[in-house]
This record gives structure tokens, sequence and C-alpha cells, in this order.
């Protein structure tokens, strides 16, 4: 037989769908994600307790006294064993994915009643929706769709489909053909027929589709949790990856509830929303006996209310219930770590988790199998994962999404693979012992996931080495079924042998041997690694560094792992807390560094006002050194003025100190007119230069006099800057007569302005010359040409000053005496300008931290204390 | 003027339908296109209603009757042929004139009442009128007054699955007269009910058409109810109109052995009337009564005879006068008038003769003369399509009109 190759075809459309329909990706990622955020945050604001009554409420309204009751009863239990969270996410979910499904399908199921060629179209497709297993398109989808909910919307989207689709086809089919022909023979159009006769009647069909659909889609969130879905998913996913009946048999409660809710009221809807449902429910009412408050049911309008007096209710609640910010290091960053859901990822995981949080970050903690996690890190979806086993167990990841990940460095390295049997097995040590006793074990080893390294050396060397390849057969599984295997075996005293890792906390809950491995089949062992996405140490180079320092030993891992056992599913945090208790003083050996540790100065506590033009390298440094002052107790004012007012402000001593003064030739005028009051406190910047730029593809324009020659290609056009400035000046009065540019038109916007121009030029590849000057973070955002002035028309160098009033060395002798010192270079400069930059307005703060964590040390060498 | 005219309407369902009209046209019969996989149902079909007319076309199931009758409102496309109905070609319209036209100028009343089961009462009898954008206060007040006329006052809020069947069907009827439409299409309307109920419908349809007077075509495939509603009746055969004419005309001059066949179980006594078997008043003039006195004049034989009756008596009313005396019963016209006589040998013979097709005037005759002689034996009627009345079961009448 020839091979076809269906699944590298498949591959190869995956790949294309993934490089050349990106933007549809993203834009319906950012359409699932928006709607599930609002559904979420809707629902998620309100106490659970006032939820559930607006659910009690729906309850009462569609099916009575006794449901709402229950159903109340059921949700408070939800909140009460902690699941409300979870669950809540579970419901977002499950109604957004019903919502697009109910738009999608519907329409469908018509057009497939209507037409014979679509209805016979649709069937296969919707047969291979329906059966095709969920994990094969979920991998794909993260691809397409990065981690998180987004991918198991779309999961659930493509299983809860088909019914819907069915059942509307089939209700509309069904509705009595003579019913359509007398509505046709009365002059119907057709359309009118749809929405008058045959949807009306099909409904109660169509409602059972969507109950069906909403059933689907309940059954599909469990999945949807191995790729990050979050939810009961996610609660469901954690407790068989562990073992954990207790967190199991919660999670599961909670999806009984949530899905007996869901079936029920939409059941019931079918009675409220279609005209024969609402006939038979009069009906039903009609022929009751006793009892009927059980059976009275709020008219629909009073269950309107009722939800909004709840809502409203909710809402105020809400708004009272919010406070408080963070502050430190990481300006409320996320990071988001991941982790394979094994103790030791997760121990680790929120021990990151914790460290980060005092450090001001916000971190984000998700439990992943390995697939998906290092699929979605290659993506960017994770910033960090923190049990990578390398260089064999995840030999085969590592080896796919390298390119896409960096290493972090390993933390762990006494990790090795084992196959283990339980000590009361008598007479085995060794991988040789095993020989000739595969009938003692039935002739298998209890394996785990069969794309675990541990499974390819055991299968490919090791039995191989040893001899056990006739013997024994391995019996892939999964780690949770190993593990329940063993502990079966093991309160029966059965003989089992099972593929095992250290550290593993099995080894502490059961009594087991680690089979000797003279031969060394198994490898050297892994080490535990911290693996980045690719870029993260460049974004986040202080959190990277410490990762990069990380270390744990193994005395340290097992009490880490035990306290956080200990302390129970949803309590992780805690666990970490205790341990952390138990070893002060390791954040701040993990996490060296952070903002409380700066030491104060000795003016601690006064409040320099610092002016500033807003110019970028004025802003940056001014921003840097009220950054750098409040470390060390000062309490700076910063004022940004125009270039006049503050001189006069300067000399007035309202401002007590500037950064940005460009002498000797851009403020020349300034410092003329005020110099005696004031006081040239040093320069920081040596090389500024003033100059016009044109991007470098603007080809053959090197110098003011190519400038001229090209004219028209500039269309004339020189843009400037604010029209008071300096520069501005000077290339009127001395620059342009000499290279003949008079005739251009100079344009006086301002710097954004002139800005904002380059920015859309440049992207459209139109020539276009501004005037700029050096230093500027221009130059390292885009590529442009610094025009020669051979004739030296804008004169000597600037350099950048700090500048102040007279007063000000008396009055602030320590910070003069820093700033008397300080100086930057280039690069300094540039990087600290690009970091605010990309910060954005508002947030300059959080660039100068970025900066500063950038460039370890800086803050001491600024401002040097004893 | 006849409202309503079809004229050489065809109907095949199938692949080609033109060439099997081609062929149609060229003599070949309906066997002969089966085996091709098309089937004719309705083959060559021409009418003519006029106004105030209630037009019957009978048929059993399976000889295109229903088809016919959707094409008149354009339900179904002819495949040839022409409808006018008042002057307008229904056959030339486009979708939204034909629906406009079904809206304002033709109802419809189905066999299974065709009510929309989530509407109530009122909303179903209003359903033409919201169709064709009567403001909902108007519309209701409309089907209100139509409820009314078909004796449902009062009834306007229930909901269909509430009601009696015959009580459904008039909804039904109520939905088609709100509309005020002037055509009248009635598909084995009444088939579904019971027997005394179906009677009663037929009484009221009557009562109502002496006031309303609609032109109404109904479908049926009872032979009696046929005989009385129709001023004209049609009889059609697998896609062929066999007959048209009067009920008298059917009864006693029957086209061919088919329609003989068809209507030997039907009480002749109660169709036929005096005026139909009366013989020449000259008959009986110079015969001699049994007392002994002459008949010589009109005058001395109207004196004599035991009863005078109009044209229009059924014989069934004849058969008392006749058995105390041996003179002739007088038939008179509507002035009184004396037009004729029925002697008690001539009532006997006429309602012991068997049907016999002989030609009648004013029948199509090409139809006739492909009836094979032995037809009768194999269709008789009763069969499956029971004539008496009080035997019908209406299980079967759901099967057998469908």
């Amino acid at each position: 037989m020839p091979r076809i190759q269906i699944g590298s075809w498949a591959n190869d459309a995956v790949n294309w769908l993934r490089d050349n329909l990106d933007w549809l990706f993203t834009l319906l990622t950012k359409v699932l994600n928006g709607l599930y955020d609002a559904i979420h945050t809707v629902l998620a604001a309100p106490e659970p307790l006032l939820l559930a009554g607006i659910l009690a409420v729906l309850a009462w309204w569609l099916r009575g006294l006794p449901a709402a009751v229950l159903t109340f009863l059921g949700f408070a239990l939800i909140d009460s064993i902690e699941q409300w969270g979870p669950t809540i996410e579970s419901l977002s979910l499950v109604l957004v994915a019903c919502l697009i499904t109910v738009v999608v399908a519907v329409p469908l199921g018509i057009w497939a009643a209507r037409s014979r060629v679509v209805g016979g179209a649709l069937r296969p497709v919707l047969d291979l929706m329906q059966t095709m297993p969920a994990m094969v398109y979920l991998i794909p989808g993260i691809l397409f769709f990065g981690l998180g909910v987004v991918p198991g919307i779309v999961a659930t989207i493509v299983f809860s489909m088909p019914p819907a689709v069915r059942m509307t086809e089939l209700g509309i089919r069904q509705v009595d053909g003579e019913l359509v022909e007398a509505a046709e023979a009365f002059g119907t159009h057709p359309r009118s027929t749809l929405f008058r006769v045959q949807l009306p009647l099909a409904l109660p069909t169509i409602m059972a589709g969507i109950n069906q659909v909403i059933m689907l889609a309940l059954s599909m969130v469990v999945i949807a949790g191995m790729v990050g879905g979050g939810g009961l998913g996610s609660s469901v996913y954690n407790a068989i990856s562990s073992v954990n009946v207790a967190l199991g048999a919660e999670a599961g409660l909670a999806v009984v509830i949530l899905a007996m809710y869901l079936d029920r009221m939409t059941g019931a809807l079918n009675q409220r929303v279609s005209p024969l449902g609402r006939r038979a429910l009069a009906k039903a009412q009609a022929s009751l006996g006793g009892l009927k408050f059980l059976h009275w049911r709020p008219a629909t309008s009073v269950a309107m209310v009722g939800v909004v007096v709840l809502a409203l209710l909710a809402g105020g609640l809400g708004m009272a219930g919010k406070g408080s910010g963070q502050g430190g290091g990481g300006n409320g960053r996320p990071i988001s770590l991941g982790y394979v859901n094994w103790d030791e990822g997760k121990a680790t995981t929120y021990l990151w988790k914790e460290i980060l949080e005092e450090r001001g970050y916000k971190p984000k903690v998700q439990a992943l199998e390995a697939g998906p996690l290092f699929a979605g890190q290659a993506r960017g979806d994770i910033d960090v994962q923190t049990n990578a086993w390398l260089p064999t167990t995840h030999a085969s990841y590592w080896k796919k999404y390298k390119d896409h990940l960096e290493d972090l460095g390993a933390w762990y390295d006494k990790t090795s693979l084992e196959i283990a049997v339980p000590s009361y097995v008598k007479g085995v040590k060794t991988l040789d012992d095993l020989k000739g006793k595969g009938g003692e074990f039935g002739g298998k080893i209890t394996g785990i996931e069969p794309g675990a390294g541990e499974m390819k050396i055991l299968k490919d060397k090791v039995l191989k080495d040893y001899g056990l390849g006739g013997e024994y057969k391995v019996q892939e599984s999964s780690t949770a079924s190993m593990l329940s295997e063993l502990d079966r075996s093991v309160h029966r005293k059965k003989p089992i042998a099972v593929t095992l890792w250290s550290p593993h906390w099995a080894y502490d809950k059961y009594p087991l041997t680690k089979l000797k491995d003279p031969k060394g089949s198994f490898g050297s062992g892994d080490s535990l690694h911290l693996l980045g996405r690719k870029g993260f140490a460049k974004d986040e180079p202080e959190v990277a560094k410490w990762m990069k320092n990380f270390h744990l030993d193994e005395k340290q891992l097992t009490g880490l792992e035990n306290d956080v056992k200990s302390a129970g599913d949803g309590h992780e945090q805690d666990g970490v807390r205790t341990w952390l208790k138990k070893n002060p003083g390791l954040v701040d050996k993990i996490a060296p560094g952070a903002g409380a540790t700066y030491a104060k100065g000795k003016d601690a506590g006064k409040a320099p006002n610092i002016g500033y033009p807003a110019w970028d390298e004025g802003i940056a440094t001014t921003y840097l050194w009220k950054n750098v002052l409040e470390k060390r107790g000062y309490k700076p004012n910063i004022r940004n003025l125009d270039v006049g007012p503050m001189w006069t402000g300067l000399s007035t001593g309202q401002i007590d100190v500037e950064t940005d003064g460009w002498l000797p030739v851009a403020q020349k005028q300034y410092w003329d007119k005020y110099k005696k009051d004031l006081v040239d406190v040093g320069p920081w910047y040596d090389k500024t230069s003033l100059e016009i730029a044109v991007p470098s593809y603007v080809k053959g324009v090197k110098t003011l006099d190519d400038l001229r020659k090209h004219k028209d290609e500039f269309k004339g056009k020189i843009i400037g800057i604010e029209p008071g400035t300096g520069e501005m000046k000077r290339l009127k009065d001395t620059v342009a007569p000499a290279y003949g540019l008079q005739d251009f038109d100079v344009t006086s916007a301002g710097t954004s302005a002139m800005l904002a121009e380059l920015d859309r030029a440049y992207h459209k590849k139109e020539p276009i010359a501004v005037v700029l000057w050096s230093p500027h973070w221009a130059y390292s955002k885009y590529k442009l040409t610094k025009l020669a002035d051979p004739q030296g028309t804008w004169g000597a160098n600037n350099q950048i000053k700090t500048l102040g009033n007279k007063s000000f060395p008396k009055k602030f002798p320590e910070f003069a005496g820093w700033l008397k010192n300080w100086k930057m270079n280039a690069e300094e400069l540039g990087s600290l300008e690009k970091d605010i930059q990309d910060a954005g307005k508002g947030n300059e703060n959080k660039g100068v931290e970025k900066w500063i964590a950038d460039h370890p040390g800086i803050v001491d060498k600024m401002a040097p204390v004893k | 003027m006849s409202r309503l005219q079809a004229e050489h309407l065809y109907k095949v369902f199938g692949r080609r339908p033109e060439d099997a009209v081609r062929k149609l046209e060229a003599g070949a019969d309906r066997d002969e296109l089966r085996a091709d996989g098309t089937t004719a149902a309705v083959i060559d079909a021409s009418i003519e209603v006029d106004e105030g007319q209630i037009f019957v076309v009978m048929g059993l199931s399976g000889s295109g009757k229903s088809t016919l009758l959707r094409m008149l409102n354009g339900l179904l496309e002819p495949t040839a042929g022409t409808v006018r109905f008042d002057g307008q070609d229904l056959t030339s319209l486009s979708d939204k004139e034909l629906r406009k036209v079904r809206s304002e100028k033709i109802s419809m009343v189905f066999q299974h009442f065709a009510l929309f089961p989530h509407r109530s009462v009122l909303e179903n009898a209003g359903y033409g009128l919201e169709v064709q954008g009567v403001p909902r206060a108007e519309r209701e007040r409309r089907a209100a007054e139509a409820l009314a006329l078909t004796g449902l006052e009062g009834w306007e809020k229930s909901w269909p699955d509430e009601l009696s069947g015959g009580m459904q069907q008039r909804v039904g009827l109520a939905r088609a007269l709100a509309t005020d439409a002037d055509l009248l299409l009635m598909d084995e309307s009444f088939s579904a009910l019971d027997p005394l109920i179906r009677r009663d419908m037929q009484d009221q349809l009557l009562e109502l058409q002496k006031s309303l007077k609609k032109t109404i075509v109904f479908i049926t495939h009872d032979l009696n109810e046929a005989m009385r509603l129709g001023d004209r009746i049609a009889v059609m055969r697998d896609g062929r109109i066999v007959q048209i004419g009067s009920a008298e005309d059917i009864l006693v001059r029957p086209a061919n052995d088919y329609v003989a066949s068809f209507i030997q179980d039907v009480d002749r006594s109660r169709v036929l009337t005096a005026g139909a078997v009366m013989s020449e008043v000259g008959t009986v003039l110079g015969t001699t009564a049994p007392d002994g006195r002459t008949l010589g004049t009109a005058a001395e034989f109207r004196a004599a005879a035991p009863a005078t009756v109009g044209q229009d008596t059924p014989l069934a009313e004849l058969f008392t006068p006749c058995s105390a005396s041996t003179v002739p019963v007088a038939v008179t016209d509507d002035k009184g008038a004396l037009v004729g006589a029925v002697p008690a040998e001539r009532l006997l013979a006429v309602l012991g003769e068997s049907a016999e097709p002989q030609p009648a005037p004013g029948v199509p005759a090409q139809p006739a003369v492909k009836t094979p002689a032995k037809a009768p034996v194999d269709e008789t009627p009763g069969n499956d399509e029971p004539v008496e009345p009080g035997r019908n079961e209406p299980e079967d009448k759901v099967i057998a009109g469908a």
C-alpha cells in the first residue's frame, strides 16, 4: 500500500493556517475573550449567595418554588465547598459557547431544513464534529488561539453544535405540511411562514436541542480544563492528576449541581418562550389540585423585577467591596507561571507566586498537561514553567519548542528515573532481579503517559539492557492511574512494578524500593529547570535573574511539598507561607533588592521641586530622579513646564532644579538672561547635537545639500518642533540660509506632532525630513539618517546640564552632590527613554522601574549613601 | 358569465414534465408514463364555475382531484393549461402577485382543518387578515364576525385543541370567510368528520351559501355529499374528468360504466326529482280512473290525482300517493301550471333501472369512450370508498382523502 500522508498534510495545513490566518485567529480570540470576560465579570461580581438568589428567582419563574429552594441550597453548597469561583468560570464558559453555538446553529438548521443539498452536505460535517476526539483539535486549537478559555470555548462550540443544528432541522421538517400549505394558501411570504408558523411550532424541538447543547458544553468544560480553560474543568483535572479524591468529589459535585440546574432550567424555558409550551403550562396549572402554591410561578415581569432588584443589590455591594491596590517592585506586572501537575511543580510554582506577589508582581498560576504547557509557552501565553525535566523526560517537547523558549537554569538536580516495587516484595533490589519474576508481577510494569520520556527510555533501552523485553509488558496509562494502581496493590500487599521518579511523594507515602540500575540505562537523571518563554529574560530581567540563581536542595523541596500538600488544595499558598516562616530570610535571598531595602538619604523627607520641559530626555531623567529620590526617602515634586516659564521659575526659586539645560548653544538666551540667579550643577550628558534627520530608506540624501537637491521628493517640507525653541531659531536664521533651504516650508507643530508624523510616514515608507536632536529615542526606534552639516551651521555641540536655583546646593546638599557626579551615556539614556515610552503616558514610573531593574546597582551609583 | 375557468390543465410530476404532456396530448396513457418514472396527476382537465355556484369535484383517492384544486390557487403550478379567475390569468402571475391574489381573493379550507395550534381560535380566524396587514382591531372584529357566522360565538379565546372536530372545521371555515375572498376552495373539508356532524356542516354550508353567494369548488370522494352540495359535479378518474353535469345528469345519464358503478349505491329516491322522471301530461289523458271516471282533460286529471307535487320534490315523497291510487301524481311548475305526471309504474321503473352509461348532452365525450366495460367490477366504489352515509369510519377518510 502506498502511504497516504494525511497526517503530514494536516500538519502542513495547521502550520499554514497559523502563519497565514493569524489575524483571523487573533480577532476570534479577542472576540471570544471579550465575551467571556464580559459575562464572567457580570457573574462574578455579586456575592455568591446573592447570585444564588438570582438563580433561584429564575428557577422559581421557570419551575416553581421547590426548584427555587433547591437551586438556592445547591449553589450555597457549591459556595461552601469552595468551588464557587470555578463554577462561575465554567458557567461563563458554557454560556459563551452556547450563545455562539445557538446563533450559528439555528440558522444553519433552518437552512438545512429548507434545502436538501445543504442538509446533505452538512450531515457528514456534523458527524465529524461530533465524533472527532476533542483532544485532536484541542492541541491545534492552542496553536491558533493560545492557552486559556478560548480554545476551550472553540472546542466546546465544535462539540455541541451538531445537536442544535440537527434538532432545528428536525423541528422545522416536523411541522405539519398542511399547516405550511395553509399558510401558503393565505398568501404568506415564505419568510413569514418561517417566523409565524414553522419556528414557533419547531421551538419545543429546538429548545430540546439547546438543552442538549448546554449539557454537552458542560461535559466539554472538563476537557477544556486541560488547556487552561479554568473553572471546574481545572479543578477536576487537578484532582485526577494528583489522585485527590476529596477535591475530585467536590469539583464533581459542583459540576453535577450546575448541570442539573442548567438542564432543568433550559428544559423549562420552553414553557416560557414557545407558545405551545406556554399553552401546555397553562393547561397543567389549570388541572392542579391542592398545594398550588408549590407550583405557582411568578409572572415574567415579577421575576424580572426580582432579578433586577437582586442584581442592583449585588452591584451596590460589589462596589463597596472594592479596595486597596498593591505596591512594590513589580508594579502589578502580570507574570504567568505554568507547571506540569506534579508535586514538585506545584510546590515551586506556588513558592514563586508568593515571592513575586511580595515583590509587587501579579503572578497567575496554571496547571497543565506537558503538551499544552509547552505549546502554550512557545506561543508566549505562559511566561515561566517551573518543572521542566531535562534533558530526558521532556526531551521531545524541548526539542520541538526550544527555539521559542529560554532555559532559566536548573534549580534542582538530583532527580532520577526508576522502576519501583513495594518493599514487601522480597529479593528484588535491582533491575536484574526482575528477571524471572515476570509471573509474580503479572508480566507487566505499570507505566505512565505514553508520551513521557521515561516510558520511551524504559521501552527502548532499559528492557533491552536487562533482557526483560519478552517477560514484561509496559502498560501505558497515566500518572494518576499508575498511582491508583500502586495504591490498590499496596493495600492488598500484591507485587507491582511501577515506573516512578524521584523526588516523588509516593516514596513518603508507601514503603517502596527503587530498583538499582547498575547498567545506568535510565541515564544520569534529569534536572528540574525553570523555562522562560522567549524574551522573558529581556522583559523581566530582575525576575529572570532571581530565577537563574534559584536553587532548592532535597530537604527544602520535600519540606515545601509536604507543607503545600498538607495545606490542602486551594490553599497551596498558605502552605508556602508556613514553609517560608520556617525558613526566614529566604525570600530576600531568592529575590534580593526589593523597594523596601533602600537606605534613606541624609535629607530624607525633604521635598525638592524639579521642573522639566516636555522633551523626552527631560521627562526621562526627571522621572528617574524622582524614583531614586523616593527610594532615598525624599518627597520630590515634579512639574512639567514650558521652557520660558521654567527658566523664570528657576530664577525665582519656585523651581529648585532642572536636568534639561542645553548649553552653551540651544538655551543661550535664557542662560544669559537668568544666570545671576542660577547655579550650574554640572553636565550629565556630553554628546548632544542638533540636526535634520530623514529615514534611511530615502536614498541619496546624506547631507543638508542633498536635501535641497531632493526638495520635490520631500514636497518642500521640513517637519519642525515648537517654534520658540533654539533649534528652530537656529534652523531659520543660520542653517537654512547656508544650505539654500529658505524656500522649504518648515512646519512648527510641536515635538509630539513631529514624532507622530514621522511614525506615520515611516510606516508608509514616504520621504520625510524632521528636525531632531541627539540623544533621542527615535534613533533607536527608526532607521534614520542624520544629515551631515559640513559647514557646521548647527553650531558647537551642546551639553545637557543640571541647573539649579542659586540656593539649591545649600537647601539640598546631598541631592546636589549626587547630581554633580551623575553622568549618563547614550545607551543608558536611549534605553531609559524607550522604557518610559513603552510604558506609556501616565505609567512613566513603571518604565523607570524596569530600567532600574535592568541596571542593577544604578540607584546606589546615582545616589550613594553611607 | 363563469368566474373561474380552467382550461386544459395538466400536472405531471417527475422529470421532463413538458415532454410527458406532449405524449399525453398525442394519446399516451397514464401507465405508459409511469414506466418512464413520471406521474400524470391531472390530464387535460377543463372546468368552468359560475358565480354563486358550488362546483363539486368527485373522485377516488389518487384521481387527481386535490392536485386540480391546488392548481386553481397556484399552490401547484400547472405543467400546461391556464387558470382564469375573474378574467385574470393566474398562471402568468409572479410569486408576489399570486400571493396577493391568494390573500385577498381565494381562500381554502383543509381536510384536517390545518389550524395553527399555537394561536387562539380568534387568531386563527384572523390569520388571513393578518397576512393582508389589516390592523389588529379591525382584524379581530372581522374574525369575530366570521366566527359568529359559523356559530362559534363565545369561543374566541379558546385554543384549537379544546374544540371538537366539527368546531375546529368551523374555525377553518371562519378563517376562510374572514378575508371576504370570493372563491372558496374546500379540500375534502368534511371528510374527517363524523357522519352526523358532517351532515350538520353540509347543511350549514348550504345555509351560508344562500346569503353569501360565494363561488365554491368543493372536493370530495363521497358521492352523497357531492349530490347534496353540488350545483354541478365533475367526476374524476385517473387524472381525467370523465363527466360533468348536475346531480341528476350523473344519476340518470352516467357517461360510462365507471360513473354508473359509482352511483349504483346512491339512494336514487332522494336524489331524483319528480320533474326528472315525469311523463308528458298527454300520456295520462284518455285513461280511466279506478272509479270509472275518464280523465279527458288536464283539469280532470288534476282533480283525480292522489297528489300534486312540485318539480323539485324527491321521488321518496311520491311513494305514499302512488300507492293510494292508480292515477298518476300530478307535477306542476313553480307557477302551479301542470307540466307532467308520474305514474306508479314509471316510479318503480326508474328506481329499478340499473344505471347504464348513456351519452348525455353537454358532457365531454372523450373520456367516457376509453372506460373499459369491466371496470365497475374491479373498482366498485364501495370497496375502499364507502358511499353510503352512516357507515363511513372517519379513519378511512384520513387515508382515502390524503
